[in-house]
């Protein structure tokens, strides 16, 4: 999240889509209804379903899956058309101004300038600024490059043109108003479903927060994985971001783009790379190319880019501090400036290794063993059947987890004969591992807050911590490296491992390594402020690339300092009362509750909301100060125009996003799902997302209409379950007892189907059998003239359970249906929107 | 809870004076469920089977996302799940959380016939007293929102006590505890009237529920348990919250007026009989007591 | 019902062994039944329920007490339901029911094996045993009546006092006659026999008929 949980209820206006937080977060989604109740805030729910978040909402709009962007597309048009656009906030904090490169085209085909067709991929050099000054009024085109012209090193330019008028015809502001003028009303009702009437209701209200000029109203923007699971989730993100910095609503407490996440500590995994194209802090990982750490920092350290007058934190460019720390912290004594910081010891990835991709492999058999933690593969991966096909394949297989799971018995999934289990070959582990209650250690939430726990009860049996588990196969790893050599010993022999207990390292312990200390004296010259040698950093100001700071994650860098672990804070003063309680855990980065605040004040460095002041200006002290921690150099006055997205090379927020930013283009454009009952509306010839990632195994298949899977599905989760393990919970079970499919009623009618019956769903991969839930929550919609059904599938059932190890029943996985296809920049499968027939059981 | 304390208001089935019949405790409790703000999430119900350490019972896909059709023995707090079409055509899902009322006129205490076996203290709450519960059953008719559950394994009746226990130390009960959207409070009544006034205000200004308002029904002379509803004018539609509840009248008719007309015909039968003896004796037959055989 | 006859000792069988088991398995049934009943209706009788077990066990018991009853009852209608039947003569007897307030008996007209109240309460038990009966199962099986048919339940609760203290109307008349009022009675119903006498004096015509029957069999 930009902002935090309990900073929604500072809102005005919530859009909540792709996401089911009364559901899926029902105590996050506390503050949603304070905001209501205190605040008289609005609600807006689009979803496929009528959810239990709908129930609160003040409006509700059905909306066809994987059809959000033209829904969004069409809110950026419409305020633009209407002129509830925060005009100051456009001007100066985003790149709206910006001049774009001449070359680029908008996808009025369906495709970007840059496309080849026979790579399926983009020449992005086209996708840049201009290089220039200030543009106002002077005539296009400027600067066309020559046709032959050998393509430069695509890089920011230092020199933005730009214009302050918004009127030039390649400033970011005009192509936008062109990309997005397509998406009127009528366009957004044959691609989305949601009839005009209505998407202009909820338009009207969305915008209403910027009706007349008003800046003091703050709109969220609230989201979970119904935007990221489809095959353009990244854009969908993208275009909410784009209307949230065209309404301002950025930076401010009850605005932002805000990610619910779904598991107790996955923004915790992302921070800490759970993501294999990225170290610790969300510092790129290596590439082959990348020959030294010089060249590396080169490659991923941003150079600003920003019009002449303005100033730019770019504060990415202190990358090689947090590299090298990181370095000190992974390898110690062995990572020396001689030796480059032992950067030659990080693994370059010459491929994509992303989830689906790596069981791709396995399936082919590349890969020869698995090891599972904390995830149950054949139950969460899209197209059960290729997984458990992969797993077959691999040579051995070991599972870390709570209760005997899916995964760990797939040799047993329903369907498979014991013929066909005699053939698997496939060696599995299984480990008994602790649970979270178990465990101590911190997580991160959405909110960004790191907060430490205490372990509340011993592991039960020959159950043991996974550290502990991760520790053992480290070292034995290790000393066979030790007695036996190998290609290249030196990363695994020379990792730091230099824990109290090596067989058992305290997470306390692992959190001061990550948090990072001095390796030698250090002083800062302003402020005088010394730490020796030994001690825990402050903050990451602190870090060096010198080889003088160690730090694990330099975002954590303050987590736990001299002063003790900050994440365990609890203190509950919220003097602000704006929901910031400074004193309570700890928030990356330096403890800031809501990112970018200082685009909270206006362009003097005044709160556009007196009463909802998060950090301002203070002249007399010459400094910006607040409630908040300002997200800015502290020291920077307003007279010098230093843009409040400290992140970004341009300093201002990207509503054009340039070059390699995102795969299929600078803004976002409506692409189909990989399976649609529908050729895209607005390019029939390029319905799909251009550069999407199939796969191409012989499980790998994909319906269409003709075959004669007519019906939209989605999946989902329920209030009652999580994920996969609560089928083993006497009270979950009870709650919500059976597997079923949500239909609408006048599909039930259509299909002559009752609820309660059992009814098979049917994709070009499987089948899935359950009882119909038939409820009018779900409507027949009108698909670019077509009268379409929509159906839901909650995800939580298998064949290990509290039901099923009774021997009542053994449920098919929901993925057994969804498509191996994923997003091309964050490699997520397309759960949401897929085609299958519905037919009685 | 024991019946030693003089802050009971009411026992079931009992002869003589109660304790705390004339004790007016200032502090009245209430829960109030803002219908408005629930989003089903059902914490409550599992706070409920937790603290009340209820047993799991098996239950089957229904066609909703209710947990079971109706409150059961081993389950005192549901959510009511409707899917509720508006004059405008537009849907509300409608979540009620379902459990005892804690009337202030309870029809279950008023049906039961077994001393102390239902009592309500002099904070509002309607509680059962499982030792002392004889299993008949009248208190389920006496209930106008079917709340008393009987157990055929334990032979006896089972309700909310809206946690007694916990809120005689000072704490609410579990299920406001655990509610994650604060669509639960718990306080005086005079306070949770107030909220739930100023809730039914608020959506009636600002939200568009021109009919909202606070569920509090006089027919039971109010209740301990009150609700926010989008539309007050029309109970029904929330799983069937009676309109105007009453302690059936068939009830009221047999504890009151038959009661003492079935005492008095009683008690004149047999004084009849016995005026009747003293007046004529007993039918003779001449000729037995001539022969001193009868 | 060819069982009253002449007994060899001079005495009249007036109810077989039979008989007298089907009324006593009505009677004690129907006392127990009272007492628990009784106990349930009024806190001040509560005590009852603790003599005879304790109000749990009493309210279990009571209603399969009330299941012998019926079967009890049942059995007396196969018995005597069509010496119970209404008769002209009927009309006549009751028109003279001061007389026989009074003990009057001799002016009392001639009535045969049962006498008009004795009808009145057979049909009063009858009657009043069905309503008892099926407002007895509602409120035995009151937790599976569905919530939709509640009206059942609030059926039962005032069908089932109301139809109770009318037998308890009769009940009190019946022990009264057949205790203290009516000697003889009381040993026609545990012995079995009456003098000829009594039977000539309070059911004249039904002696009437064992005499000529009996004469006629000789």
């Amino acid at each position: 999240m930009t902002n935090g949980w309990i900073d929604i209820k500072n809102t005005d206006m919530m859009l909540i889509m792709g996401g089911n937080p009364a559901e899926n977060h029902p105590c996050g989604f506390k503050w949603a209804i304070e905001a209501k109740r205190n605040r008289n805030a609005k609600m807006i729910v689009v979803d496929p379903r009528f959810t239990r978040t709908a129930a609160t909402a003040d409006l509700f709009l059905q909306i066809r899956a994987g059809a959000d962007i033209a829904f969004l597309g069409g809110l950026v048009n419409y305020a633009i058309q209407n002129n509830r656009l925060a005009k100051e906030y456009l001007l100066n904090y985003t790149n709206a101004s910006f001049l774009v490169k001449e070359g680029f085209q908008l996808p009025e085909n369906g495709l970007y300038s840059g496309f080849d067709p026979a790579t399926q991929t983009y020449d992005k050099s086209t996708w840049n600024y201009q290089e220039g000054g200030n543009m106002a009024g002077k005539a296009a085109p400027i600067d066309r490059p020559a046709a032959t012209a050998a393509p430069a090193p695509a890089v920011l330019p230092p020199n933005v043109a730009y214009d302050l008028a918004l009127e030039h015809p390649r400033c970011v502001f005009q192509l936008l108003k062109k990309q997005y003028a397509r998406y009127t009303p009528e366009t957004v009702e044959r691609i989305t479903g949601i009839p005009k009437d209505q998407f202009l209701k909820a338009a009207d209200l969305f915008t209403s927060i910027r009706k007349d000029g008003d800046t003091k109203k703050v709109a969220s923007v609230i989201y979970a994985v119904g935007w990221t699971q489809h095959t353009v989730g990244t854009q969908i993100i993208r275009t909410a971001a784009i209307l949230q910095l065209m309404l301002g609503n950025v930076g401010r407490a009850g605005g932002g783009v805000n990610a619910l996440r779904g598991h107790s500590n996955i923004q915790g995994a992302t921070d800490m790379a759970g993501v294999f194209d990225l170290l610790p802090g969300y510092l790129k990982m290596p590439r082959p190319e990348d020959t030294d750490l010089a060249a590396y920092l080169k490659r991923v350290t941003p150079t600003v880019s920003k019009p002449g007058p303005w100033d730019s934190f770019s504060y990415w460019s202190n990358t090689p501090k947090f590299a090298v720390s990181l370095l000190k912290a992974l390898y110690g004594p062995a990572a020396t400036k001689q030796d480059d910081w032992a950067f030659h010891y990080l693994p370059k990835i010459d491929r994509q290794y992303s989830w689906t991709q790596l069981w791709d492999r396995m399936y082919r058999g590349e890969v020869k063993g698995l090891l599972s933690f904390g995830m149950n593969g054949v139950m969460i991966g899209p197209d059960t059947k290729k997984n458990i096909a992969a797993l077959k394949k691999a040579e051995w297989l070991v599972v870390g987890e709570l209760y005997p799971d899916e995964t760990s018995e797939f040799w047993r999934a329903p369907g498979t004969t014991t013929e066909q289990m005699r053939q698997i070959q496939t060696t599995v582990y299984r480990l008994p591992c602790a649970g979270f209650a178990e465990k101590d250690g911190s997580f991160t939430n959405s909110a960004r807050w790191l907060q430490w726990k205490n372990a509340a009860l011993p592991p039960p049996g020959d159950a043991r911590l996974d550290q502990d588990i991760l520790a053992q196969i480290f070292l034995r790893v290790r000393d066979l490296y030790k007695k036996e050599g190998g290609k290249f010993p030196d990363p695994i022999l020379n990792a730091a491992w230099s824990y109290t207990d090596p067989q058992h390292p305290s997470l306390s312990e692992v959190t001061k390594e990550i948090n990072g200390k001095a390796l030698a004296d250090l002083k800062d010259e302003k402020t005088g402020q010394e730490i020796k040698t030994g001690q825990q950093l402050p903050g990451f100001a602190w870090l060096k690339d010198d080889g003088t700071t160690a730090a694990g994650n330099w975002i954590y860098c303050g987590a736990w300092t001299e002063a003790g672990p900050q994440l365990a804070r609890r203190g509950t003063e919220d003097p602000s009362g704006l929901g910031i309680y400074p004193n309570w855990a700890w928030s990356w980065p330096a403890n800031r509750r809501v990112l970018y605040n200082r685009a909270s004040c206006d362009v003097e460095g005044k709160p556009w909301d007196p009463s909802r002041k998060q950090v301002w200006w203070n002249e007399a002290a010459g400094r910006w100060v607040g409630n908040d921690v300002p997200d800015f150099k502290a020291d920077s006055p307003p007279k010098d125009h230093m843009g409040p997205f400290i992140m970004n090379p341009e300093g201002v927020g990207r509503i054009f996003a340039p070059l390699a930013a995102f795969a299929e283009g600078p803004f976002p454009e409506h692409y189909e799902p990989m399976e649609s009952p529908v050729k895209n509306p607005l390019h029939p010839n390029q319905s799909n997302n251009p550069v999407v990632k199939k796969f191409t195994t012989a499980e790998d298949v994909y319906g269409t209409v003709e075959q004669g899977f007519t019906v939209i599905c989605t999946t989902y989760r329920l209030t009652e379950h999580y994920h996969y393990w609560t089928k083993h919970n006497p009270m979950n079970v009870e709650t919500v007892p059976e597997p079923f499919v949500e239909i609408s009623a006048d599909m039930a009618k259509d299909y002559g189907i009752e609820g309660g019956e059992t009814i098979k769903v049917t994709s070009a991969r499987g089948t899935y059998i359950a009882k119909a839930f038939v409820t009018r929550r779900i409507k027949a919609m009108l698909i670019d003239g077509k009268k379409m059904h929509q159906i839901g599938i909650p995800i939580h059932w298998g064949y290990r359970g509290i039901a099923e190890d009774a021997g009542k029943t053994a449920n098919t996985p929901a993925n057994l249906l969804t498509p191996t296809v994923i997003d091309p920049n964050a490699f997520t499968p397309e759960f949401k929107g897929f085609l299958v027939k519905v037919e009685k059981a | 809870m024991s019946q030693a304390t003089l802050e009971i208001r009411a026992i079931s089935g009992h002869a003589g004076s109660v304790p705390g019949a004339g004790v007016k405790r200032e502090l009245e409790v209430c829960k109030l469920i803002d219908t408005t703000t629930c989003i089903g999430c059902k914490a409550c119900e599992v706070a409920c089977l937790e603290w009340n350490g209820l047993t799991f019972s098996e239950t089957t896909f229904q066609n909703s996302y209710q947990t079971m059709p109706e409150t059961a023995w081993n389950y005192w707090n549901l959510i009511k799940f409707n899917e509720h079409e508006r004059d405008d055509g537009s849907l509300m899902l409608l979540m009620r959380k379902d459990q005892c009322m804690h009337c202030e006129e309870p029809g279950c205490l008023a049906a039961c016939p077994a001393d102390g076996a239902i009592v309500q203290y002099a904070n509002g709450i309607v509680d059962f007293q499982q030792d002392r519960c004889i299993g008949c059953g009248y208190c389920i008719t006496g209930c106008p929102f079917n709340i008393p559950k009987f157990s055929p394994q334990a032979r006896k009746v089972f309700k909310c006590t809206l946690c007694a226990d916990r809120v005689t130390q000072g704490l609410e009960p579990a299920c406001i505890k655990s509610c994650p959207t604060g669509c639960l409070h718990f306080g005086t009544k005079a306070e949770m009237k107030e909220l739930a006034d100023h809730r039914a205000t608020q959506l009636r200004e600002h939200s568009g529920f021109a009919k909202a308002g606070v569920y509090d029904p006089s027919g039971v002379g109010g209740t301990h348990v009150i609700y926010v509803l989008h539309d007050a004018s029309d109970p029904e539609v929330y799983g069937g919250l009676p309109a105007d509840p009453h302690v059936p009248w068939t009830v009221q008719l047999w504890k009151k007026p038959l009661k003492w007309l079935g005492n008095l015909a009683i008690v004149a039968g047999v004084a009849g009989v016995f005026i009747h003896y003293l007046r004529y004796g007993p039918k003779t037959v001449p000729e037995d007591l001539q022969g001193g055989k009868p | 019902m060819s069982t009253p006859h002449l007994l060899p000792n001079g005495r009249v069988l007036r109810y077989s062994f039979h008989e007298r088991l089907v009324h006593w398995m009505a009677g004690i049934s129907y006392v127990y039944l009272l007492l628990t009943g009784l106990a349930f209706w009024s806190p001040w009788l509560f005590w009852i329920a603790a003599a005879l077990g304790g109000a749990a066990v009493s309210s279990q018991l009571h209603p399969w007490a009330g299941l012998v009853f019926v079967l009890a009852v049942v059995r007396m209608y196969q018995l005597w339901g069509a010496q119970m039947k209404k008769t002209p003569a009927d009309k006549a007897w009751l028109e003279a029911m001061p007389h026989y307030v009074r003990n009057e008996d001799e002016s009392m007209p001639s009535v045969d094996r049962f006498n008009p109240g004795q009808k009145i309460l057979f049909w009063g038990f009858w009657w009043c045993g069905l309503l008892l009966l099926l407002s007895g199962i509602i409120l035995w099986f009151t937790d599976a009546i569905p919530w939709s048919l509640r009206f059942l339940r609030y059926f039962a609760v005032i069908v089932h006092p109301v139809a109770a203290l009318l037998t308890i109307g009769l009940f009190i008349i019946h022990v009264y006659m057949g205790t203290a009022a009516e000697r003889g009675a009381f040993g026609s119903v545990v012995r079995g026999d009456v003098s000829r006498a009594w039977a000539k004096r309070h059911h004249q015509s039904w002696y009437e008929s064992i005499v000529g029957e009996s004469s006629a069999k000789k």
